[in-house]
């Protein structure tokens, strides 16, 4: 190629930033956009800052991707339960903009791990209500009907950790309001109007049109780069009060880490041995065991959350929790390695 | 609470005789997350795993440490058996407390959305879980939730009766809101509530109660065709308003939900401000909540009855998983 036309390239749609995208994939030689904290993540994944200041040109080492996020603030309005649409909770939220300590940086790591291309705000708040739902349904968050003070203080705060360990937003506000734009009734109305066999229909639709070979991969990305953030915020988050669950802990950690070995060596999708090519069956099979893998690890997350200030009583509650969460992880993986599985009788 | 190391439920076959489900937790050690055990019928057997597994895809909390083994005491005919087994794996788990013992009759072809199609049986008795349309149609019903997939939205709230101290038991109230035609809108709330089986006086009260709860709600009104059902089919008092009214609430998709059932009582003369009054017996209303409410439970008792409480009854409540709330007025937070 003649370097002739080197310009800075503009960012593509960098007035987006800040209003329906949270982040913005970066190239090589893209300008820096103003007020924008930059993130480079390198080719084994891991992220750090750029240090180029806004309106000079990116520079990027080979296998290396930047992304430049706003910091915000947005507001997006979360409905915590599926059978109440006419309730959410506005919900405004800001990253930290400053290069964060060793330890904190969980914006950056869900950069790394997450992101593929465009951070949409949208997409965003869809993950932030699912993972607000499943802790409300888990019993991890608690906003029971006549919620008192008290308990919305409590879930506030459980609230703001959740968010925090899961994706790196600050809460900075959260306020229960009655969703004027939606009706429940005509949601009713139009369920009603299509045939029950559409219904079913959808549901199972649902799963079908993905891509099994980029899904995995994804998934695999994530438990590649997230567990061993876990183990550390295990470590330093579930401090273990006596010499039982110290001993505990420690078969934990030992179960994460023989964990992320087998991360790093999960066999090929496609491949059932070298040079033998897996039925796709079994491909979708082994992509749903790394799907439900990645979905042990969202709440791994979410116990993170509740171990950070746990009283004794609670955290021999919380290490339970926590075996179940490494037990499933090692079920998914194992169920993710094996070619086939073996014919069970009934 | 723990979960059991094993439960039972039965169901009713066609010949009248009961068959028994039984649900046995044990280590998982690498097996299958379920096991089906049916004497002389392989093929039974794996309809059985598959029906329980669709069915705990409607679950929120997945544990692998456990494998389930569900056997039954006799081969059974038909599909019928079908809710008994995906019952027995919700108790054993600890996921769904049944009380006494739990006779279910049904069948569906979408466990998977948690939905309940029907029921073959015809003699059943009047305590018996039947699934279907009319019984039970979707298995979060079982706490009173409603169906995220339904047409019609219908939620149930309990509220403790008292008659004289071991024939006390909760009742329940349902609510189902259909949306109502945008062309009938000349309609007076209340003639969009119906009672079906209730006389005259009870239809009034609560016809009275709904619409004075959605005047207050302000976007309650002139939206919904109501149904009302209640479980227990004679009683006195109205203590069963602020069960109602909650469920009303729910149904109509403007409340928080609970993780497992509401169980609430009070009533009030100013629905239309959201205030709720007291009401009578609170000793043994407050005896058999702590004997009957389950992990998970939301108990809402009217606020002048705070500082009437029993001692260590809040604790009490906590200590079986259950939450306690005393409201002044209705509303979120």
């Amino acid at each position: 190629m003649i370097p002739f036309f080197r310009r800075p390239a503009p960012v593509l749609d960098a007035c987006d930033l800040g209003r329906s995208a949270v982040a913005l994939p970066l190239h090589a030689g893209c300008a820096v956009p103003a007020d924008c904290p930059v993130v480079i993540v390198d080719a084994v994944g891991r992220p750090r800052r750029a240090t180029t200041p806004g309106g000079k040109k990116l520079e990027l080492r080979p296998g290396e991707l930047a992304w430049a996020f706003h910091p915000g603030p947005y507001t997006i309005a979360i409905v915590p339960y599926a059978q109440a649409p006419e309730i959410g909770l506005n919900t405004t939220f800001a990253i930290d903009p400053l290069d964060p300590a060793a330890a904190g940086k969980r914006f950056d790591l869900y950069l790394a791990a997450e992101a593929d291309g465009r951070v949409d705000l949208a997409a965003l708040a869809v993950a932030v209500e699912d993972a607000v739902r499943t802790a409300l349904a888990q019993g991890a968050l608690d906003l029971p009907p006549c919620t008192g003070i008290d308990e919305w203080n409590a879930f506030r705060l459980g609230l703001n950790q959740l968010l925090y360990l899961r994706f790196g937003l600050t809460v900075d506000d959260c306020v229960p309001v009655e969703l004027d734009a939606v009706d429940y009734a005509a949601q009713l109305a139009a369920r009603a109007a299509q045939p029950r066999e559409a219904v079913v229909a959808a549901a199972v639709a649902l799963a079908p049109p993905v891509d099994a070979a980029r899904d995995d991969a994804k998934a695999l990305r994530r438990l590649f780069l997230e567990l061993p953030c876990l183990m550390c915020g295990l470590r330093l988050g579930a401090l273990p009060s006596g010499q039982d669950q110290f001993r505990q802990q420690q078969a934990l950690l030992q179960r994460l880490d023989r964990l992320s070995v087998e991360i790093t060596t999960m066999p090929a999708l496609a491949l059932a041995a070298p040079g033998q090519p897996l039925p796709f069956d079994d491909q979708s099979r082994r992509m749903r065991h790394s799907l439900l893998a990645a979905r042990a690890l969202d709440e791994a997350w979410a116990l993170l959350a509740r171990l950070d200030g746990a009283d004794a009583e609670r955290l021999a509650a919380l290490y339970d929790e926590a075996e179940r969460v490494v037990a499933n992880l090692e079920a998914e993986c194992a169920g993710r390695r094996v070619a086939r599985l073996p014919r069970e009788a009934a | 609470m723990t979960a059991p190391q094993q439960a039972r439920c039965a169901s009713r076959l066609p010949d009248g005789t009961l068959l028994t489900v039984t649900a046995t937790r044990r280590e998982r050690a690498g097996r299958a997350d379920v096991k089906c055990v049916v004497p002389g019928d392989p093929q039974l057997a794996e309809r059985m795993q598959q029906a329980v597994r669709l069915a705990r895809h409607t679950e929120a909390r997945v544990d692998s440490r456990d494998q389930v083994v569900l056997s039954v005491d006799r081969v059974p005919t038909g599909r019928d058996w079908e809710l008994a087994a995906v019952l027995a794996d919700r108790m054993v788990r600890g996921i769904w407390h049944g009380r006494g013992d739990v006779v279910a009759n049904g069948w569906s072809d979408a466990w998977q959305l948690g939905k309940v199609e029907g029921h073959d049986v015809a003699d059943a008795s009047p305590d018996a879980l039947l699934g279907g349309p009319g019984g039970l149609s979707h298995l979060g019903q079982l706490d009173g939730h409603p169906d995220p997939g339904a047409a019609v939205s219908s939620a149930r709230a309990w509220f403790p009766l008292h008659s004289g101290f071991d024939a006390d038991a909760l009742g329940w109230v349902e609510v189902s809101v259909h949306p109502l035609a945008p062309d009938a809108d000349t309609l007076d709330e209340e003639q969009t509530i119906a009672v079906p089986g209730a006389d005259a006086a009870r239809q009034l009260a609560v016809r009275q109660a709904l619409a004075g709860a959605r005047h207050f709600d302000g976007r309650g009104l002139g939206r919904w065709r109501t149904t009302v059902r209640f479980g227990p089919e004679v009683f006195a008092g109205r203590s069963y308003e602020l069960a109602l009214v909650l469920a009303d609430r729910i149904a109509r998709g403007r409340e928080f939900l609970p993780r497992a059932r509401l169980i609430a009582t009070g009533c009030s003369d100013a629905w239309h401000a959201g205030r709720v009054d007291p009401v009578d017996d609170l000793a043994p209303k407050c005896a058999l909540l702590l004997r009957a409410a389950g992990p998970g439970d939301r108990v809402v008792l009217p606020h002048a009855w705070r500082d009437a409480l029993p001692d260590g009854f809040a604790e009490g409540l906590r200590a079986r998983g259950a939450s306690l709330a005393c409201v002044e007025r209705i509303g979120i937070i």
